[in-house]
Formats: structure tokens, C-alpha cells, sequence
């Protein structure tokens, strides 16, 4: 249990997926700059990254490993995450159309957010066991989750502020978040 | 209908080709992959582990099928007599899996030494195992008959401060190099006698 | 027609040069450039994937059905990425170490996508050839920079060898990451200034 608890914590906070890994950078500059559409990619990204993360996992342990066609590992994960996301999209629609007029339109984009095809190869890299494969999956969409909430309310306050011409937009996001970088920096020394 | 026949046709088709493209592209490089994989990960730690051989380790190797893993031994001989051998384990360290090449004398059954390979730990912290460590040279010359433990876990290992888990991965590597030894004994010594 | 060929290769290398044009494909931007030689081979092994790909997509175009098109392209910039996987491997061990998971990760770069979305699923196959092209090496030269930047002041080096004298004392914060969100950051910056001349 104890080493569960110490997986989530380093997965959300010292090797945050956005701040410390670089991954998932595109949707995170281009879905921030307003509140509520962070929280609707946080969340459309918690959902299809733990699902993800469960079938990569299934189809590396059942598939790939017995058959020794690891060589195939990207193109049969992206093939899943693709297809997963199609039918995620497509079972809310019919089933839960609330859920999906909040998370419908950022589910296309996720396929190819590389957040979501980068955990399912971390996994991968540490051999991760199913469950220890479930958590860190979780934890890492939480820390991105977690950190384009904290950006985005960043960026809203920018918004009002008086910004130089050239750096304005991108670059001016890039910077702040570098800052936001370095205080997540301020965890790697809990590892 | 015909649209929907023709999509899973196309994809069907485009996924085969690309398949079997890659399993093409698989078969040409694989030796090669495998000849790197040995010369950049593997080759320095065991030509520090078996330092007093006269042959080349690397070109004496065999593989032995042990459970459901191929394990691939690396011999070391002595003006042409067989001395020691050696393989690569694995144990679990803080970030990762940490690999460890395991030399083995099989004429007196002691450790030769040993040798991290691969590890993912913390800059600093668990890559002081690599090298020539004090930590490693512990192992050196100990019989198998020993339990390898950290001090803590009751066994005869001091850990590198700061490194518990590290130290515990590397005794867990030992550990079941030990055991692979054991059980594959006989079949060490056929193969050996044939080369 | 060689004129409008060679219209599509350079608007890659300045007017819509990828990254900073295009704002697209930053994470390996980020992650790859704190050494120039992960940078020029993360470069080559994206050109090499955007060019073969855009050509697939391009011959095929007549032939995949509209519905299903993100899809066959995924398929085939998979296929592409894992050649380069494997190339890698057997021949540069050390930097397939050095990039590790990023080389998978070509497959959702933006860029690779995009190209194939935006060009390659419209127009004929010379074109796209060389707009794959175009568009690689824009992108293979911003990496280039960015990472010599931060190498230089990070580590106090270029491709390895040092460039200051011992009294330098290493920018350490350049190669982590916060160094390169904020030196992307300014990078931009200084390509609108110049740009908005």
C-alpha cells in the first residue's frame, strides 16, 4: 500500500508528466487560456489516459510479449489509444450526453496528445505491474490535470495584465510556464 | 454499405502492408540490435567482472532456456580452461528495474563480482552502485552459500547510505543469480564442455 | 512547376517554420534540445518520417475513404516512426538511449499530422515530398538552436566540447525544465520581433 502511495506522488508531483517530462505540451498551451476549458480537458484526459493506460497494458502482457512482436508496441498503442477514443466519444453520445457536451470537444484532440501514448510507454519502460500500471496511469492524468488548472488560472490573470507586444500569447505562456516549472522543480526533493 | 466495406478493406489492407514491412525492416536490423545491445550496455561490465580472462567473453556466449526466459551466459577462460562465467539479473529499484551482471567462478562457486548495467535510479543517489563502488566490491569472492541481505534485512551487506532500496534491488539481483546458477548447473557444465 | 516545388520546400524554412511559426510538435522541442546531438537526431529521425509519410499519404490519397483517414495515417506514420526506431538501434545505439521514449512519440507529433492533414491529403506527391522536407529541416534547424543555446550556457558546451574557458560556471537551470520552457519562451519572442519588421 505504502509503495502505491509513494508511486502517486511521485507520478503527480516530482515527475509531473507536463512540467518535468515535457509531454502533453500542445493541448496544455492551447486549451488553457480559459478556466473552463482546462477543467474540461483535465477531465477528458484523467478519463481516456486510465483507460488507456489499462489497455496498453493488456495488450503488451497478452499480445505483444507472447507473440514477440514488441517491435509493433507504437503502432498497435496508437491504433488503441485511437480507437479508444472513438468509442469513448461515441458511447457518451448515445449514453451520457450531458458528460459529453462537457468533454466532447477535446476528445478528438486527445489522440494525439502525447501524454497519453508517453504514460502507456513509461509504463511500459519501468514493467510495471497491472495495479502499479492502474495508479501511475491515474496519477500522472491527475498531475496534468493539476497542472493546466493551476496554468490556466495563471493565464486568466495575464489576460488582464498589459503585455509587450512580441511576447505576447505563446510566448509569454511559455515563460510563465517555465515559472510553474520551477516550483514543481521545488518537489524532486522529496524523492 | 460499399463506403463501410471499403474503410475496412483500406484499413485492413494499410495495416497488414505496414506489418509486414516492419517485420522485414525487424529481420535485417535484429542482429545488429542484438550486437549493440551488447557493446554498449553489457560489454563494459563484464570485461570488468571477468578482468583475468584470455579469451573474448562476448563471442563465447550461449543461451539456456531457464522457466520461461532465455538466459545468455558470457564465458570467460583462462589460457583455454573455462574459469568463470557470467549473466545479467534483474531487481527493483526506486524508479525502475536495475540490471546487474553477475560474475560467477564455476570451479569454486564464488562471486567474481558484480556490476550495474542498467538503472534508471536518481543521478547521484542509486548510480553510486555503478562503477568500480565499494558497495559492488562486496560481493567479490563471497561463496554462494551466502544470504545476500542488506544489514538491516538481518543479512551481511552495508548499504550505501541514503540508497536502501537501491542496495536491496541489487541483493534481490544477486539473490536470483545465485539461484539461476543452481538450477542451471549441469546443463552450464554441458554446454561448456562442448565448446 | 519546379518554381511552386521549390516554393513549398523553403516556406518551411522561414515562413512557416515549425516550431515557432507553426506552433506545434513542442514537446520533443522541449525535451530533445539540451544537448545539440539529441537535437540534430531527433531532427533527421522526424524529416526522415515527415518525407516518407507525406509521400505515402499522397499516393494513397485518391484511395482513403474520408471517414477513416486520421486513422490511415496514424497507421502509416507508425510504421515509419518504428523504421526509425529500429534504424536507430541497430546503428546509433547511444542516441536511441539518449531519446529514449521520444522517438515513439514522433508518432503524435503534431507536426507529422498536421502535415499529412494539411498538405499531403490534397496535393500531389512532389509537392509533398518537398514539403515534408521543407518543413523537417525547418524544424531540425530550430531544434538545432534552441539546443545549442541551451547547451552552450546550460552545460557549457557544443556537441560535446567545452567552448568557455574553466571560469565558466555552467547555467544549470537552462538544461532543466523550467530553462527550457522559459528559453523557448523568449525564442518566440525574438522571432516576433524580427518577424513584425
Amino acid at each position: 500500500m505504502e509503495n502505491y502511495i509513494v508511486l502517486a506522488i511521485s507520478c503527480i508531483f516530482v515527475n509531473n508528466i507536463l512540467l518535468a517530462q515535457y509531454l502533453g505540451n500542445c493541448p496544455f498551451l492551447g486549451t488553457s487560456k480559459k478556466m473552463e476549458t482546462a477543467v474540461g480537458m483535465a477531465m477528458a484526459v484523467i478519463f481516456v489516459l486510465v483507460m488507456a493506460g489499462i489497455m496498453a497494458w493488456i495488450t503488451t502482457n497478452y499480445f505483444l510479449k507472447p507473440l514477440n512482436l514488441e517491435y509493433l508496441t507504437t503502432i498497435s498503442y496508437i491504433l488503441v489509444i485511437a480507437s479508444l477514443v472513438q468509442f469513448v466519444e461515441m458511447f457518451l453520445k448515445k449514453s451520457i450526453p450531458a458528460l459529453y457536451s462537457g468533454l466532447g470537444i477535446f476528445l478528438p484532440l486527445i489522440t494525439t496528445n502525447c501524454a497519453v501514448l508517453g504514460v502507456c510507454l513509461i509504463n511500459l519502460k519501468e514493467d510495471y505491474t497491472f495495479l502499479q500500471a492502474v495508479v501511475a496511469s491515474f496519477s500522472y492524468a491527475v498531475g496534468y490535470g493539476l497542472a493546466l488548472v493551476l496554468f490556466a488560472g495563471l493565464r486568466e490573470r495575464i489576460n488582464i495584465a498589459r503585455v509587450p507586444q512580441p511576447l505576447q500569447d505563446t510566448s509569454l505562456g511559455l515563460v510563465t510556464a517555465g515559472m510553474l516549472s520551477l516550483a514543481f522543480f521545488a518537489f524532486k526533493g522529496m524523492a | 454499405m460499399r463506403e463501410m466495406i471499403s474503410m475496412v478493406v483500406v484499413l485492413t489492407v494499410l495495416s497488414a502492408v505496414s506489418g509486414g514491412m516492419l517485420a522485414g525492416v525487424r529481420m535485417g536490423t535484429k542482429t545488429r540490435i542484438e550486437n549493440q545491445v551488447l557493446k554498449f550496455q553489457k560489454a563494459p561490465a563484464i570485461k570488468a567482472i571477468l578482468k583475468n580472462v584470455t579469451n573474448d567473453p562476448l563471442k563465447d556466449r550461449f543461451n539456456i532456456k531457464d522457466k520461461n526466459q532465455e538466459v545468455t551466459f558470457f564465458l570467460g577462460k583462462h589460457d583455454g580452461k573455462p574459469t568463470d562465467i557470467a549473466f545479467e539479473t534483474h531487481g527493483q529499484g526506486h524508479e525502475g528495474p536495475i540490471g546487474l551482471m553477475v560474475g560467477i567462478d564455476i570451479n569454486s562457486d564464488k562471486i567474481v563480482g558484480v556490476r550495474v548495467t542498467t538503472t534508471t535510479e536518481t543521478p547521484g543517489m542509486g548510480t553510486r552502485a555503478n562503477g568500480d563502488s565499494p558497495f559492488a566490491a562486496q560481493f567479490a569472492g563471497k561463496p554462494l552459500t551466502t544470504v545476500f541481505k542488506v544489514k538491516t534485512d538481518g543479512g551481511s551487506i552495508d548499504v550505501m547510505s541514503g540508497a536502501t532500496v537501491t542496495s536491496r534491488g541489487i541483493c534481490v539481483a544477486a539473490t536470483e543469480a545465485k539461484d539461476i546458477y543452481m538450477r542451471l548447473k549441469p546443463e552450464i557444465k554441458k554446454k561448456i564442455a562442448k565448446m | 512547376m519546379a518554381q511552386s516545388i521549390a516554393k513549398e520546400f523553403t516556406k518551411g524554412l522561414w515562413e512557416e517554420i515549425p516550431p515557432f511559426r507553426l506552433v506545434l510538435g513542442l514537446c520533443p522541442t522541449l525535451a530533445v534540445t539540451k544537448s545539440v546531438d539529441t537535437a540534430i537526431g531527433m531532427g533527421v529521425g522526424l524529416t526522415f518520417v515527415l518525407v516518407c509519410s507525406n509521400m505515402i499519404i499522397s499516393l494513397l490519397r485518391k484511395i482513403i475513404p474520408d471517414k477513416v483517414r486520421i486513422a490511415c495515417y496514424i497507421v502509416v506514420i507508425a510504421a515509419f516512426v518504428t523504421v526509425v526506431e529500429l534504424v536507430m538501434q541497430a546503428f546509433t545505439y547511444p542516441l536511441y538511449l539518449k531519446l529514449g521514449i521520444f522517438i515513439p512519440l514522433i508518432v503524435v507529433n503534431c507536426i507529422v499530422l498536421g502535415r499529412a492533414e494539411a498538405f499531403a491529403g490534397k496535393n500531389p506527391v512532389l509537392p509533398s515530398i518537398a514539403d515534408g522536407l521543407g518543413m523537417g529541416i525547418g524544424y531540425t534547424l530550430s531544434l538545432t538552436a534552441l539546443a545549442a543555446i541551451r547547451e552552450c550556457f546550460g552545460a557549457g558546451t557544443l556537441l560535446g566540447t567545452p567552448v568557455f574557458g574553466p571560469w565558466f560556471h555552467p547555467f544549470t537551470f537552462m538544461v532543466q525544465a523550467p530553462g527550457a520552457f522559459v528559453c523557448l519562451g523568449l525564442m518566440l519572442c525574438i522571432m516576433n520581433i524580427i518577424g513584425s519588421k
